[in-house]
């Protein structure tokens, strides 16, 4: 049997080199690529088209994810404050769920596994968030770490326990997807080796693959919309403080 | 875990990373968000505007209906009023035709009445005549002489008394 771990491997395609930089296309970037063209292009190429009033299926569809995405973003940041954030969230969402989903064919890679881009649109979220607050509040934004109704011989304790809060957000973000995706591939690459390696009774896994697979679908959309609306409540909690 | 070995492709994974997502944000926001977003708040807008015409209209009918029923109950009273006055009208014009010809039937009695009054008293007088001329001439034979024009006179009217009264006592 094989290392299940194989196949997070990164293979570069297209070597590039620029300065001291290694911007080489890999696998990964490719499948990546593939997975938003996808559902770039079902979103566009419909917009462009022209919508009606009365939607067709694919118009309904972009409709409810919309609509969807935007209750989530009104209901966390409010509707006023809301409305600039809506196309980055949706995209937000469309490009994890897209790079989670692409990763379900065999062979293609699944971007979200690498902590490193996990931790870096963490990392960017964290650092928006912070913008956003600034900007909003000044340094009022600092009462943040200050949570209200708190006795006033608590306050020395509580800022470092909500620096450390603050700080294990984008942590916490970005290891949940990247853990999640990792641990469901692993399992289904485990399971696989399973089914190849016994001919007799090798149904049993391969079954049980077939089963997980459609786990990891559902995991695919269950973490992307985590990613969002976590993502939302972050930037909720600094708009709205407490 | 490969994840966490392959430093040499973190740049990679993390530049293109980043870049997809701007350029996948960059289209979406231009391109595709706002229409589709366009194209739900038209939706709804519409579905208010056609619910609120609909209640309008409603409404309008409710009103409509009521005017209808109104006007329905007025056209009855009126219809019923006419045919009251119709059936008063026939009944006069009745009891005016009734009278009528109760009183033609009357005047007729009476005037036959009278006829046979006056064809009566018309044959009484000339049954008189002729009781009186017959009288005459009997006595005239029973007396065997002539007499008086005074006699005869007096004589014919008592016999032409005793006739009548005879006449009608019978």
């Amino acid at each position: 049997m094989g290392n299940p771990l194989h196949h997070f491997e990164v293979h570069n395609v297209i070597p590039i080199h620029i300065g001291g930089l290694d911007l080489s296309i890999s696998n990964a970037v490719i499948a990546m690529w593939v997975g938003l063209a996808l559902i770039g292009s079902m979103f566009v190429l419909p917009a462009k088209r022209g919508l009606s009033l009365i939607p067709s299926r694919l118009q309904n569809v972009l409709e409810i994810a919309l609509e969807f995405i935007r209750g989530m973003v009104y209901e966390f940041i409010g509707e006023e404050e809301g409305k600039k954030y809506v196309p980055f969230i949706a995209s937000l969402f469309l490009f994890v769920l897209a790079c989670n989903l692409i990763g379900m064919i065999p062979g293609s890679y699944t971007i979200t596994c690498q902590i490193v881009v996990t931790g870096v649109f963490a990392l960017g979220i964290f650092i928006m968030t912070l913008v956003i607050g600034f900007s909003k509040h000044g340094l009022h934004f600092l009462g943040i770490l200050v949570p209200p109704g708190i006795p006033k011989v608590l306050i020395p304790l509580m800022i470092p326990i909500e620096i450390i809060s603050m700080v294990a957000r984008p942590v916490s973000l970005s290891v949940r997807l990247f853990a999640n995706m990792t641990a469901g591939h692993t399992i289904l690459a485990v399971l696989f080796g399973l089914a190849m390696s016994s001919v007799m009774i090798g149904w049993l896994p391969f079954g049980f693959t077939i089963a997980i697979n459609g786990l990891e679908i559902a995991i695919a959309f269950i973490q992307a919309y985590i990613f969002t609306i976590l993502t939302c409540v972050y930037i909720g909690d600094v708009i709205n403080l407490h | 875990m490969p994840q966490f070995q392959q430093i040499e492709v973190f740049q990679s994974l993390i530049f293109w990373s980043v870049i997809s997502f701007a350029v996948l944000f960059f289209f979406l926001k231009k391109f595709a968000f706002p229409p589709i977003l366009a194209a739900l708040d038209e939706r709804e807008k519409k579905i208010r505007t056609d619910f609120e015409e609909s209640e309008k209209l409603k409404q309008d009918v409710e009103e409509i209906k009521l005017d209808l029923e109104k006007k329905l109950k007025a056209a009855h009273e009126k219809a019923e009023t006419i045919v009251q006055l119709a059936q008063d009208e026939a009944k006069k014009l009745q009891e005016k035709t009734v009278q009528e010809t109760e009183a033609k039937v009357k005047q007729v009695q009476r005037q036959s009445e009278q006829e046979i009054d006056s064809s009566k008293n018309k044959l009484l007088r000339e049954i008189r005549s002729y009781t009186a001329a017959l009288t005459i001439a009997s006595a005239e034979k029973f007396l065997k002489k002539s007499l008086g024009d005074a006699d005869k006179k007096r004589l014919a009217d008592e016999s032409i008394d005793q006739v009548v009264q005879e006449f009608e006592k019978r």
